[in-house]
């Protein structure tokens, strides 16, 4: 037992130190680079007696150093988002994607897309995040109460995947007619968003995705033992004294908030959840407590490697960041893939 | 004692179990028999509270459990199912370790570590501890959830008696290994005075370990009482639909033979 | 254990390989530095010759050919906002086509000048209104003036040229709209997205084929009845639709509808530059002529 606690406790600690010394990189270099003594100046211009900051220590201020603490939150989500779900459907080959909230999240928005334009609503920048969060929590619900059997209402794992990948179709084809019958512009804006971006970061979202990625952890840790229960069964888990079904709730719950919250500011970005807890697992196994903390740090660094890269490469242009985690996340994930048997 | 009265279990318009009325004291081997599709799996899932019938009731100690939390019936009633498959990396202590999850919240204390090396031992599997369940073979798979199992059940913190269901445990085992299982539980049925009902389709092993023998036909009781009573030929071949040669010996009681 | 030293690994040769990339733009020039996103407005600056004050361009703008030599800020719907400042403009130039909406706040929130011009180029005279109003704006007013007159002179000729035509040919035109990723068929009458196409078609001698249906000027080539009922005796395809359908008739005959008509008879299909026809600039002038070129019998 010790082995074993002490190699999670080393790969925690490790993980922390690489997840900020990436945050230092992906503050200093970006289409402008900034020196340390740069940041040092920006930071100190809050100070009250201090003089005005310049344009480029504004930059800083507003949208650099805003753009980094979103990309570790948006990636702490998704990595516990991923952790989350596999736990939850036993699979370690899912995705909070598939239980629909990333396809209702984006229909939500393509529905702001196209029908703002006609009625002129939400002129609040807050109404595309509320109408993906509103899109991804109807399409995940839509799913779990039509998985439930009718003799005592428990949903198993098998129909929640089966509905979720029926909603996920029906969701995907809705945006398909919206594209269709959008204007030019905001069809593309449809296409573009569901790439994902981080070019949007601004205070105010990082206030918001900090506190859905906060509360929601620390409730998921809570339940964090008797998702271990579920790894042997559900009936297995019943007998230990899990109430499945309302687990079942509540980490669906907590898994749709802080995706679709984090969806909602930055577009649909995947391989995150799918790739996060498979890493995790290699280097410590499957513990969820230990899994939990870990995904929300490693989804944190290799969201901030991937918006680097996203930022870097074509600069000044950006490349969209979903593009960065897909290139990469596939290969991960069929090599990951071809290296163990998987029982499903 | 174990009583459940009157019990009938539907499933859409089929009755799975009919009426079905027994009781289960402490301390004995409880074994139910009876062809497939007799509810013996059934009604052990009923007695185990995991599934509710639509009549009848279930008393734990002379209360009926239909309301009782899950938490809290996990802290002395314990199921032990055919071998379980995981699909995630958890080793052999991890596996037993969550029979302590009902004792404990947060992190497990110093008690549930003895009681998880305890049962190790008592299993043999202490040799694997720190192996991957994925990497065991049946048997010793099955070692580990009679571990975890019981490591429920190890030790009572509440004088209130402690229930163990075994759902057809000894599938994929060996002859070796099925023989040393029914050692074991006897044994600690006994010694732990838990009330024990198990499922098993091998009538020679529910003639030599059992203290009682409930045998179901089409979801009814069609008999109860000690192994000589129930295991009768005539019986057996009504409800089974083969008929044996009963042998009997002084010191293993009696055997079956089917031609 | 190894794997955490192969991602701690790459960590460092990332921030090794970043070092290398440091090269701020300049900040100290008084000069006018401008990023402009709009396809019109940066043709017009290089016609007009004001195009080193252009330190950024978007992804869309193709013409002339030298606006390779300026850096891209990106497609005009999906900018950055740090991109577009590292170059450290004086102003930003769009034509109300930008997005995403956060990052057009973001400009707003730093005081980022944002220019837009009030003329359209919808017709001759939105264009030379536009070219004038770009002349006063870069100081460039007699050279505006020159491309305004260019402009009236090379339409003139081109409308005498193509009065020497004897036919009206029906003209269908194809564009592949990237964004949409599907070929859209441009009908008749003005405003819309297809406006200018059917200007410059109908001053060129022809008449456009397809019936403007429902109020919008391109609509989506689904329907093979789209085309098959307008029989048109000419097809057009924008460059870039022609180039992805490998530049052969029998690809694009296979389009909806276009098999059956008189333009596929006669091989009458032919390619024609986006910036050419799809909108009114400096070169739309002499561009009457080509197209007329294009579209009568030989």
């Amino acid at each position: 037992m010790t082995t074993q606690h002490g190699r999670r406790q080393l790969v925690l600690v490790a993980l922390v130190v690489v997840t900020l010394l990436v945050l230092l990189a992906s503050i200093r270099y970006g289409a402008i680079d900034f020196s340390i003594a740069e940041i040092s100046r920006a930071l100190a211009s809050l100070f009250p007696g201090q003089p005005e900051p310049t344009l480029d220590q504004r930059i800083f201020l507003e949208l650099r150093f805003p753009r980094a603490i979103l990309c570790l939150l948006v990636g702490a989500s998704l990595g516990v988002g991923g952790t989350l779900m596999q736990a939850l459907f036993r699979n370690p080959i899912v995705e909070p994607g598939l239980v629909g909230t990333s396809s209702g999240a984006a229909f939500g928005s393509a529905l702001f897309f196209v029908l703002g334009g006609v009625f002129h609503i939400g002129t609040s920048l807050w109404s595309l995040p509320i109408a993906a969060c509103t899109g991804g929590v109807i399409s995940t619900y839509l799913v779990f109460l039509l998985a439930r059997s009718r003799e005592d209402g428990r949903a198993s794992i098998v129909m929640l995947l089966l509905t979720g990948l029926a909603v996920n179709a029906l969701f995907m084809s809705a945006i398909g007619f919206l594209s269709y019958i959008a204007r030019d512009p905001q069809a593309r804006s449809i296409t573009f968003w569901s790439l994902g971006t981080l070019s949007g970061a601004s205070w105010k979202a990082v206030e918001i995705v900090a506190m859905s990625t906060v509360l929601g952890s620390i409730i998921a840790l809570r339940y964090a033992k008797q998702l271990n229960a579920l790894m042997i069964g559900e009936e297995e888990a019943t007998y230990l004294g899990v109430n499945v079904n309302r687990l079942k709730w509540i980490i669906l719950s907590v898994n749709v908030v802080i995706v679709a919250v984090a969806t909602a500011f930055t577009g649909v970005i995947s391989f995150v959840g799918l790739v996060v807890p498979h890493i995790l697992r290699m280097l410590g196994g499957a513990d969820n407590r230990f899994l939990i903390v870990g995904s929300a740090l490693t989804g944190a660094t290799l969201l901030t490697l991937a918006d680097l890269i996203a930022r870097l490469s074509v600069r000044p242009a950006e490349l969209p960041i979903g593009i960065v985690t897909s290139a990469v996340g596939v290969p991960v994930f069929i090599f990951l893939l071809r290296r163990r048997q998987y029982v499903f | 004692m174990l009583v459940g009265s009157n019990i009938t279990f539907r499933v859409g318009s089929k009755e799975l179990i009919k009426d079905i009325s027994a009781s289960f004291a402490p301390g004995e081997l409880h074994l139910l028999v009876g062809p497939n599709g007799a509810g013996k799996s059934t009604l052990v899932k009923v007695l185990a509270r995991l599934l509710r019938p639509q009549t009848g009731a279930v008393e734990y100690g002379g209360a009926d459990v239909v309301h009782a939390s899950e938490a809290e019936l996990a802290k002395r009633r314990a199921v032990l199912s055919q071998a379980i498959e995981i699909a995630f990396p958890l080793t052999v202590r991890e596996v037993v370790m969550m029979g302590r999850y009902p004792h404990f919240s947060g992190r497990p204390g110093p008690t549930d570590e003895n009681i998880v090396d305890e049962v190790m031992k008592h299993f043999d599997v202490t040799e694997f501890k720190d192996r991957y369940y994925q990497s065991l073979s049946g048997g010793e798979r099955q070692r580990v959830n009679f571990a975890r199992v019981l490591a429920q059940l190890w030790d009572h913190t509440t004088d209130s008696c402690r229930y163990l269901f075994l759902d057809e445990p000894l599938t994929f085992l060996d002859i070796r290994h099925q023989i040393d299982f029914m050692k074991r539980i006897r044994s600690f049925t006994r010694d732990a005075e838990v009330v024990t009902v198990g499922v098993v389709h091998d009538l020679n092993l529910a003639a030599r370990f059992a203290d009682q023998i409930l045998m179901l036909d089409g979801g009814r009781v069609v008999a109860n009482g000690p192994p000589s009573e129930v295991l009768t030929t005539e019986r057996i071949k009504q409800v089974f639909g083969v008929e044996p040669t009963m042998v009997q010996t002084e010191d293993s009681g009696i055997h079956l033979i089917f031609n | 254990m190894k794997r955490l030293i192969i991602l701690l690994f790459t960590c460092v040769v990332l921030f090794g390989a970043s070092c290398a990339r440091f090269h701020n733009a300049p900040t100290e020039s008084k000069d006018a530095r401008y990023v402009v996103i709009s396809p019109i407005y940066n043709e017009i600056i290089w016609a007009l010759g004001a195009q080193n004050t252009v330190v950024g361009i978007d992804l869309s703008t193709t013409y002339p050919p030298e606006v390779k030599n300026v850096q891209t800020v990106g497609y005009h719907r999906a900018l950055s906002a740090e991109g577009i400042l590292s170059l450290h403009p004086t102003a930003i130039i769009h034509d109300n086509n930008i997005g995403p909406p956060q990052v057009v706040q973001q400009l707003q929130q730093l005081n980022i000048p944002m220019k837009q011009f009030s003329a359209k180029n919808d017709s001759f005279d939105g264009i030379k209104a536009l070219i004038r109003e770009m002349g006063a704006y870069f100081h460039k007013e007699s050279r505006a003036e020159e491309l305004c007159n260019t402009l009236d002179t090379q339409r003139t000729a081109s409308l005498e040229k193509v009065k020497q035509y004897a036919d009206h040919p029906r003209v269908a035109v194809i564009h592949f709209g990237r964004a949409s990723n599907v070929y859209l068929v441009v009908s008749k009458g003005s405003g819309g997205d297809g406006g200018g196409v059917s200007q410059m078609i109908e001053l060129a001698g022809g008449d456009m084929a397809v019936e403007n249906t429902g109020g919008r000027g391109m609509q989506r080539m689904e329907s093979p009845e789209i085309i098959a009922k307008a029989n048109p005796d000419v097809v057009l395809l924008t460059d870039y639709g022609y180039d992805r359908l490998g530049g052969s008739t029998d690809q694009i005959k296979a389009l909806p509808g276009v098999a059956t008509s008189n333009a596929a008879r006669d091989n009458r299909i032919f390619r024609i530059e986006e910036n050419v026809l799809n909108y009114f600039g400096p070169r739309s002038g002499e561009n009457i002529a080509k197209v007329a070129e294009i579209i009568h019998k030989k």
